[in-house]
């Protein structure tokens, strides 16, 4: 098809005019108008992402207003009997992980909780209840430590390089009897790099005389020592301690000392055996050297611990008599009955389900002071009723060093955070918005004066600020507020001062001056309300970053911290902000990473959503500002 | 040139502001008494004290009496009496500060012809302060510890770590504007601007130091030699560096978007050149102009923010010493003046370099040409 060849011929009629009669007015808009707000709304609206970052924003700022109210959980006692439970979080606690328990691995276990069946035992201090048994697994392990469940190995006993010589000492003593043919055993497992170095073998055989030489060790092996053959003259036994004495000239020689033990006719085991960790407890009383255990062997476990049943659980306690009334008072469903178990608690007494005291084993000896007489019970409590949680609490994010809920105290954290940033950030923008509005406002000397002011103290280093603040008012909430200051209204200022000069040039301003008007009307009537509000949307952004440093200052140890309390225009805050809480959860990194996990999600989730927020406010009231950050 | 006194101008308002400030707060001199002794002799032999000897009797018992209830703090709280027998003094060695003024002019003089900036009252006891942070012994001799240099050193290999990657991610985002690539950077860089520095710091030390073990979770002593030495480097490297990568990828991007769509680029493409060309040529050279003091003034901030990182990592850095001398009730000014001179002075020598760097980058601006 040509466009070119279509027809042409057209007749004068084939046209008309098209408003030869009507009279043309303008036409109402079909739209309706849309005001600048609206506008900024619409633009604002159509960057998804910003949606979704603002909703989550203002999801937080209501989860800080209303979850300290709703808690039913202590976030401001402390009670360190809660002290480090697991996160536990319902229905993702079925998954396996986030469920109130924790993983233990390489602790000690005690040998007398050693079970025949199983052959496993647990370590000190740990409840069996609490230990999912299908998880206790036991193992051997090479143990260096003087501990005393670090058994067998030898001890290694050497000079040091100074020196020549260096004595151990038995912290117990010898007992050896003539008429049961009593004699000492030295087994000596090793003598390393032995180059003329000896063992020397010392005891007392009088009781009030010296030490006296009965032996000397120059190699590896098992050796008899018989005193009474020394000293013939001996009428009494020998009760003593004895001493091992190492000359050597260099540290390289080592003597590796497996066991003493003595013998005599009673028996056919050693009266006297130390060896292992008994041997390591000799204490070097002469010379100087290093005595060390080599080569132990102790029994680990690894297993799954419920933090919850532990503590939470049936719990022994003392309670003081006012206590436990004050209890059987509150409770009325507590009904003693005797004890069943007559035989080892025969004055004991136990108390139905659903009471906070379980059982009473017995009560202590009354103190009478006046005519009151004191006495506590020694009883079994149901530790979750006691704490006043019907059923097994949930503690979302965990509890921290004082047993304080960590999910509500997070939330307390971020309100304090988020309102000294909004009370911060007013006082900085005010500021700003006055020393800005006369430095644009007046311009020339009055300005080049102020802007230099404000050069020296941008410039001055927050470190320096910092040191002068704390070291008038120590550290603390006005330190922090102060430093915050300083360094913050320098940017409100600026953006004030841009605007001050855009607008006062302006023919309206002219005409308000000529018709009279004072500086002051001009400044907050007339020039103020135009740049509002690209201040406004500048300042939001200073929220943030003032988030951030009080957070940082408070990490430090410089901001607030725990047990402060303070009070702002009618405002209470907590002494607690997230930064207290990053800064709490850094000595336990390596066994409970929660503590330092769900704060820094928290506050990233905040900065993040903030800044977002901050920008796409700006990108909708200032189009022209899009993309530059 | 004006810029430059202006500068040196700042500087020494901030440093005299400092000083003054920060002998106006309440004092803490050494603890013992022997160290008051060395501690205040020196105060008097740089000029900041004068030592008055008391042999009357009636007076030495009045000394005596105000010592005795602390009737001296109200009185003169920075003045040290020393007895010459401390239970039944018949003389006392009175040390009084001089005036503000002249102790201020004092510590000018000091500073300027010999270097002195005083003596540490609690991190170092009477260690010239300039000595504990370089790491120099009585005996002159070098620790090996300068805590200047670790704390330079971890600095600029974050810096080098830090430009080529940043400068990268910018000029990736800004050629592929708007396109999924852009997309994923610009979130990278949302978050590392957000979140704070010792956040992902703790993070970085708990994932790599604790959890997965690769790198050490603290600093190495600095006689433990070997590969540690280097890899404990890795965590405060990356703890620096993810703010100052995701802020120079942000101002890369920025400025690259802009300059990509000026006219001279379009005529650069025009002329025959390629795109990669064009971008090279003549594009990044312009988007130079504002990244240069970009990149210098966010050293400055690593610089300060390294504070922070050298705590969480224990590394005995200048940041950490700092906090030392600002342990609460045992503050140690003379080696806060000392640090925070440090820290200013290199800041607005940042800002001097930013002012200079102008004229080298973009010929157009001249220092000091006229309008």
């Amino acid at each position: 098809m040509d466009k070119n060849n279509t027809d042409r011929n057209l007749r004068p009629e084939d046209f008309e005019f098209v408003q030869a009669e009507k009279k043309l007015y303008d036409k109402k808009f079909e739209t309706k108008p849309i005001g600048y707000f609206r506008d900024a709304m619409i633009r604002f609206g159509k960057n998804k992402t910003n949606v979704v970052a603002t909703t989550i924003l203002f999801a937080i700022i209501i989860g800080t207003i209303l979850i300290p109210i709703f808690s039913n959980k202590n976030y401001e006692l402390q009670e360190s009997d809660l002290a480090f439970l697991p996160p536990r979080i319902p229905l993702i606690e079925q998954l396996g992980f986030l469920d109130g328990t924790s993983d233990k691995e390489g602790l000690p276990v005690d040998p007398s909780t050693i079970d025949p069946e199983t052959g496993l035992g647990i370590p000190l201090g740990y409840y069996p209840e609490a230990i999912e048994m299908d998880t206790l697994e036991n193992y051997e392990e090479e143990c260096v430590d003087r501990n005393v469940l670090c058994k067998n190995g030898f001890n290694v006993l050497s000079v040091d390089a100074a020196a020549t010589s260096v004595t151990i000492q038995s912290a117990n003593f010898l007992q050896l009897d003539k008429n049961q043919n009593a004699f000492i055993r030295i087994v000596v497992e090793e003598f390393e790099n032995a180059d003329g170095a000896e063992l020397n073998v010392w005891i007392k055989p009088e009781f009030a005389g010296d030490y006296e030489l009965i032996g000397t060790i120059d190699e590896a092996g098992t050796f008899d020592f018989d005193p009474f053959e020394l000293f013939p003259d001996l009428l009494f036994p020998i009760v003593s301690q004895i001493r091992l004495e190492l000359t050597a000239s260099s540290p390289q020689e080592r003597v590796h000392l497996t066991s003493i033990e003595a013998y005599d006719d009673t028996q056919t085991d050693p009266i006297f055996k130390d060896s292992g960790f008994v041997l390591s407890q000799y204490q070097i009383i002469d010379g100087a050297g290093l005595y060390v255990r080599a080569k132990g062997e102790i029994t680990m476990a690894n297993f799954t611990y419920n933090d919850y049943t532990a503590k939470l659980g049936p719990t022994e306690r003392l309670l003081p008599r006012s206590e436990y009334d004050a209890i059987i008072a509150e409770n009325p469903q507590c009904v003693a009955s005797p004890h069943p178990d007559t035989d080892n608690y025969p004055d004991g007494w136990v108390f139905p389900e659903g009471c906070p005291i379980m059982e009473v084993y017995s009560q202590t000896e009354p103190v009478i002071v006046g005519d009151v007489a004191y006495f506590s019970y020694d009883l079994v409590l149901n530790y979750q009723l006691y704490k006043g949680y019907e059923e097994m609490p949930y503690y979302y994010f965990g509890t921290d060093f004082n047993g304080r809920d960590l999910f509500t105290l997070l939330w307390v954290a971020t309100r304090t955070s988020l309102l000294l940033g909004l009370v911060v950030a007013g006082i900085n923008v005010s500021i700003g918005i006055v020393y800005g509005a006369v430095s644009g406002y007046y311009g020339g000397t009055v300005d080049l004066i102020l802007q230099r002011i404000t050069e020296v103290i941008g410039r001055i280093p927050w470190l320096v600020t910092l040191a002068i603040f704390v070291s008038f008012f120590g550290p603390g909430i006005q330190t922090l507020i102060f430093v915050l200051i300083v360094s913050g209204w320098i940017g409100p200022q600026s953006v004030t001062r841009t605007q001050f000069y855009r607008y006062k040039g302006r023919e309206y301003v002219l005409a308000s001056r000529t018709l009279g008007a004072k500086d002051g009307r001009l400044i907050f009537r007339h020039i103020l309300p135009n740049g509002i509000g690209t201040i406004i949307t500048a300042s939001i952004l200073t929220i943030p970053y003032t988030i951030f440093a009080e957070s940082t200052i408070s990490y430090l140890g410089f901001g607030v911290g725990h047990g402060q309390e303070f009070n702002i225009f009618g405002i209470t805050f907590s002494g607690v902000s997230v930064g207290v809480l990053l800064s709490d959860g850094r000595n336990y990194l390596l066994n409970r990473p929660y503590l330092t996990i769900f704060p820094a999600i928290l506050i990233s989730i905040l900065m993040i959503t903030f800044n977002m927020f901050g920008n796409a406010l700006r990108d909708a009231f200032n189009p022209s500002l899009r993309g530059s950050e | 040139m004006i810029r430059t006194i202006w500068i040196f101008i700042i500087i020494s308002i901030i440093l005299s502001l400092n000083f003054i400030l920060l002998k106006l707060a309440p004092e803490f001199p050494p603890v013992t008494e022997e160290q008051k002794g060395i501690y205040y002799a020196r105060q008097v032999a740089d000029g900041y004290m004068t030592l008055r000897v008391v042999e009357d009797p009636d007076e030495v018992d009045e000394i005596q009496y105000k010592v005795a209830n602390n009737l001296t703090l109200g009185e003169c709280p920075k003045c040290y009496y020393r007895p010459d027998d401390p239970t039944n003094p018949q003389k006392y060695w009175v040390y009084e500060p001089v005036a503000l003024s002249t102790q201020y002019f004092r510590w000018v003089g000091n500073v300027v012809t010999e270097w002195n900036w005083g003596l540490s009252t609690r991190v170092a006891v009477n260690t010239p302060v300039f000595d504990v942070l370089i790491g120099r012994n009585a005996d002159g001799t070098f620790s090996g510890s300068s805590r200047i240099r670790t704390t330079m050193t971890l600095n600029l290999i974050a810096l080098a770590f830090y430009i080529p990657i940043g400068f990268t991610l910018g000029i990736i985002a800004a050629l592929n504007k708007n396109s999924w690539i852009d997309n994923a950077i610009s979130f990278f860089v949302m978050v590392f601007i957000s979140v704070p520095s010792f956040v992902v710091m703790t993070m970085l030390v708990m994932i790599f130091g604790f959890q997965l073990g690769w790198f050490p979770n603290q600093w190495p002593a600095n006689d433990l030699g070997g590969a540690i030495q280097y890899t404990a480097l890795v965590i405060p490297v990356l703890g620096l560096s993810f703010g100052a990568i995701a802020g120079l990828t942000r101002t890369t991007r920025a400025e690259l978007t802009e300059v990509l769509t000026s006219e001279f680029v379009l005529l650069a493409r025009t002329k025959g050149l390629t795109r990669r060309q064009a971008v090279i040529r003549h594009a990044m050279r312009n988007s130079m102009v504002p990244l240069v003091p970009g990149i210098i003034f966010s050293f400055v901030g690593l610089l300060s923010g390294s504070v922070i990182i050298e705590r969480i990592y224990s590394i005995p850095g200048m940041g950490r010493i700092y906090l030392r001398a600002m342990t609460q009730g045992q503050y140690d000014y003379n080696l806060v003046l000392a640090i925070t001179a440090f820290y200013t002075i290199i800041g607005l020598f940042a800002v001097l370099l930013v002012d200079l760097s102008y004229g080298i980058v973009d010929p157009r601006i001249r220092m000091g040409a006229r309008r």
